[in-house]
């Protein structure tokens, strides 16, 4: 099989989603968990780039992506931001402390 | 013509109970009379029907994609049980006039009554299974909250609560069978399940039949599901006559009388229904011979007769069904009520403690005796001719044990039908309280039905060509109320049926000269007072459910890397299918 | 089309960075390696012909988010304890390597059918096709603002104690909270027949 721009493209989305998810997964603190979900922000971008540029329609991509960076950008300022709440709250920035719906 | 009847019949219970609602407690004359006035008119619409019903779709109301369309067909099965329900629903609620006079919360309990009698005659003119499916639930919802209308009491709030669990576990084989039907057939219509039922692979339909008979034998209080029926009766005494009595629990009967033609033919189910009936039928007489309750014992006798129904549907005697549950409904309706007459006098609802109120109380002696009787089965009355039909068919259907089972259950009809009459009205005065006849408005509902248990067998033969329309089995051969008495008297197992009630009347008569019997058949008393061990296995599986509630607490850690192995421990059972199906 | 080289650098560069923001041990060192991770994606997404778009992405990914986070780690403090998971590992590995083993391989074989090549300009198709992409992003970006403002007040809210500060963590919870469930239902030994002594009238 000859490796194609496209198959490095899938890798890419994969990859980051891949690495994006087992952030989610094992991380502890509020703010790797911050960054894991920046991560997977940008395997969706480039996947929606890609996907413009595949289908001759780059500006579609483009636009659409611009949407994903602002919404993926909001979520990371709102997810600092109660961070420092949490912090201020709890002593802590762990995922534990957060954990007053357990049972 | 007819939709503007279908819309009445459904609809103007529904507008009365929205009235009722709105007009609010602290004008609970105008309540009963927007109540009583609603429910007698969508009779009226009901009864009309009788006269304009077509066997085609006559409403439509078309909610496109995954729903369908919601159709109603008035055809002769469907309009005779609106027919029952709007006309005994209007009785019970003249009835509750006196009977609840005085409290609390009226307007949720009359619309309570009118959403329910609006939403049962809905079921049965209904032609899409997944409207019959909603009006099924909004039927459910109706007998638990009325169960527990009195909800400071916990004895009325557990029953309710049982009932509801019970029905609903029903309600999802029924819901299964229906999302079956409509995976492989693309329609949510009945006539597509009727007419092409043979085109299902045979494991799909033997699915379908055991899910709506697991649906039909929860909502109807059969074995195994026959628990709820006897503590649904903390529920006041009009909603325990039209709810559980005379409508609710015939929705599982009409659903397999519907459908019988399209699962005849799955092996082993006509049998499985058989069974199931004979079982509840005679299950239901021997409990209501040691219950001292009184509405209890005619909990268990509506079990018992409801198996007798559940059986000519396995037979395939559907019109001996229907025409047993028409004059069932208006009997059962009839005890019910006069039941309830005898309890706000006395003040109690032990039989030990009520008799000889013959003298103090004769307008309900006499009604109740007529449902007495019609309920053992005496000549003349409804519940003679329509229960010898019954016998008749399990006569010739060629399984003896059916036959011998229902006959055995006559006999101990009669014998509890005595013992419960003689303990109530006869023998020495045992109540505290000096019982008052029934008041006026009570008078007119148990004298309608009276004079409904002594004529609706006159209807024989126009209810024969009604049912002849729809589309049910071929059994429907009368043509005339003359040809079904001449059956009836001309057959042999009349005489039978009538031989052994004679022996249940003695029985109860005798029963000093039997006591040496009694006395070796306590081990029966004792075993049924466990109620055949049913409750234990509720009580088994209640706990066992609670048990694993409490286990599986432990999936919840609140921790938000524990969600995420949820997320994507879910996103790979999905990719895993979908690449699997392709 | 030929692959180039500086793709294939691109991509593992790319991934290298990720996998070193999301394993770093210091929340520092972690914002800077996202920081690359954000040039790197944009210099592969110029590649591609998305030019806006990289250099959007590379002045909010690299520039905004790295600079808030340093931000933050500053008020927060480092943290640099490094404590194992609460999900097992091999759970975690099994898990995102079979999503990514059933992802690749319902996305792989890769036909495509040509598409047209149509001559739009990217402000063209911004402004006028996805206009309400546009008033969707004003509302989010109101709302985050409006968010940020509110939960950053100075308001007097009485810290909880994290009692949990020098436990040694467990995976699964205590069972003392199991054990004390209240039933506050009625044992169904209350559904058994009892004749009614006396009635609701």
């Amino acid at each position: 099989m000859n490796l194609t721009p496209m198959h490095l493209i899938v890798g890419g989305v994969v990859g980051l989603g891949a690495i994006g998810v087992y952030g989610l997964l094992v991380m502890r603190n509020l703010l790797k968990l911050v960054i894991a979900l920046q991560i997977l922000g940008k395997a969706a971008v480039l996947a929606l780039v890609a996907a413009g540029a595949n289908s001759q329609q780059i500006n579609l991509g483009q636009s659409i992506a611009l949407t994903v960076i602002v919404a993926d950008t909001i979520v990371a300022v709102i997810g600092l931001a109660l961070a420092v709440q949490v912090q201020r709250h709890f002593g802590a920035l762990d995922v534990r402390a957060l954990a007053t719906l357990k049972g | 013509m007819t939709s503007v009847l279908v819309l009445g019949a459904i609809g103007l219970p529904w507008l009365g109970a929205l009235s009722v609602w709105l007009v609010g407690d602290a004008r609970p004359r105008w309540q009963n009379f927007l109540a009583v006035g609603f429910s007698v008119a969508a009779g009226i619409a009901a009864l009309a029907l009788l006269l304009w019903s077509a066997d085609a779709i006559v409403l439509t109301i078309p909610l496109g994609g995954v729903f369908g369309d919601f159709t109603f067909t008035p055809d002769g099965l469907g309009v005779f049980l609106a027919v029952v329900a709007t006309v005994i629903g209007s009785l019970a609620v003249i009835y509750s006039v006196d009977y609840m006079r005085g409290e609390a919360q009226l307007g949720r309990y009359y619309a309570l009554i009118l959403l329910f009698i609006g939403a049962m005659a809905g079921l049965v003119l209904t032609s899409s299974l997944l409207l019959l499916f909603l009006f099924w639930e909004l039927v459910a919802f109706c007998s638990y909250a009325l169960i527990s209308f009195h909800n400071d009491d916990p004895k009325a709030v557990a029953g309710g609560i049982k009932a509801l669990i019970m029905t609903q576990i029903g309600g999802a084989g029924l819901l299964a069978g229906i999302l079956l039907a409509y995976a492989y057939l693309g329609s949510y219509a009945f006539d597509a399940l009727l007419t092409r039922a043979y085109t299902l692979p045979p494991i799909v339909l033997a699915i379908m039949a055991f899910g709506f008979l697991i649906a039909a034998a929860a909502k109807s209080a059969q074995v195994p599901f026959h628990t709820w029926l006897p503590d649904a009766m903390e529920a006041p005494t009009p909603v325990s006559a039209l709810i559980h009595a005379a409508t609710m629990v015939n929705a599982g009967v009409y659903v397999l009388a519907r459908f019988y033609l399209a699962f005849a033919m799955v092996p082993n189910w006509a049998t499985t229904v058989m069974l199931v009936g004979v079982a509840s039928a005679l299950l239901g007489a021997v409990m209501a011979v040691v219950t001292n309750d009184f509405k209890r014992v005619l909990a268990y006798s509506t079990i018992s007769q409801l198996g007798y129904m559940v059986t000519a549907v396995g037979v395939g005697a559907i019109f001996a069904s229907q025409f047993h549950l028409l004059s069932h409904a208006v009997f059962k309706a009839l005890l019910f009520l006069g039941a309830g007459a005898v309890i706000l006098a006395t003040g109690t609802r032990d039989m030990n403690q009520m008799g000889g109120l013959s003298k103090m109380m004769p307008f309900v002696r006499n009604v109740f005796l007529l449902g007495a009787m019609a309920l053992v089965g005496l000549p003349i009355l409804n519940g003679f001719w329509s229960k010898e039909l019954v016998l008749e068919a399990c006569a010739t259907c060629g399984q003896d044990w059916v036959y011998l089972g229902l006959l055995a259950t006559v006999g101990i009809t009669a014998l509890y039908t005595f013992r419960m009459v003689w303990l109530v009205f006869f023998g020495k005065p045992r109540a505290a309280r000096a019982g008052r006849d029934a008041p006026p408005v009570m008078r007119v509902a148990l004298g309608a039905l009276a004079i409904g248990t002594l004529t609706t067998w006159l209807l024989a033969g126009p209810f024969a060509c009604l049912l002849g329309g729809s589309a049910l089995s071929a059994q429907t051969a009368f043509l005339e109320t003359a040809q079904v008495c001449r059956q009836v008297t001309g057959a042999s197992s009349t005489g039978l049926a009538l031989g052994v009630t004679a022996l249940g009347f003695a029985a109860w008569w005798g029963r000093e000269r039997l006591s040496g019997l009694t006395a070796r058949l306590q081990w029966l008393e004792r075993v049924t007072a466990q109620d055949f061990g049913f409750e234990w296995l509720n009580a088994r599986i209640v706990s066992g459910t609670r048990r694993a509630a409490h286990a599986l607490r432990a999936t919840q850690t609140g921790e938000l890397n524990w969600n995420m192995v949820g997320i994507v421990g879910g996103l790979v059972l999905v990719l895993a299918f979908v690449v699997w199906m392709r | 089309m030929p692959l180039d080289s500086v793709e294939i650098l691109l991509v593992t560069a790319l991934l290298l960075c990720a996998l070193q923001a999301v394993r770093a041990t210091r929340l520092l060192t972690a914002a800077i390696w996202l920081g690359a991770a954000s040039a790197m994606l944009s210099l592969w997404l110029y590649t591609l012909g998305a030019h806006i778009i990289a250099v959007i992405e590379l002045s909010v990914g690299a520039g905004l988010v790295t600079v808030l986070m340093v931000f933050v780690i500053g008020i927060c403090g480092p943290d640099a304890r490094g404590k194992h998971g609460l999900v097992p590992t091999w759970l975690a590995w099994g898990l995102v390597i079979s999503a990514s083993a059933l992802l690749a391989a319902l996305v792989l074989p890769l036909t495509g059918t040509p598409v047209p090549f149509i001559q739009t300009s990217f402000a063209s198709v911004l402004w006028e096709q996805r206009a309400l992409d546009i008033l969707l992003q004003m509302i989010l970006i109101f709302a985050g603002v409006i968010g940020v403002l509110g939960l950053l007040s100075d308001r007097n809210i009485p810290p909880v104690i994290a009692a949990f500060h020098d436990q040694e963590e467990s995976v699964v919870p205590t069972t003392v909270e199991v054990a004390n469930a209240p039933s506050s239902v009625e044992s169904p030994r209350a559904w058994t027949e009892t004749p009614e002594g006396k009635v609701r009238v």
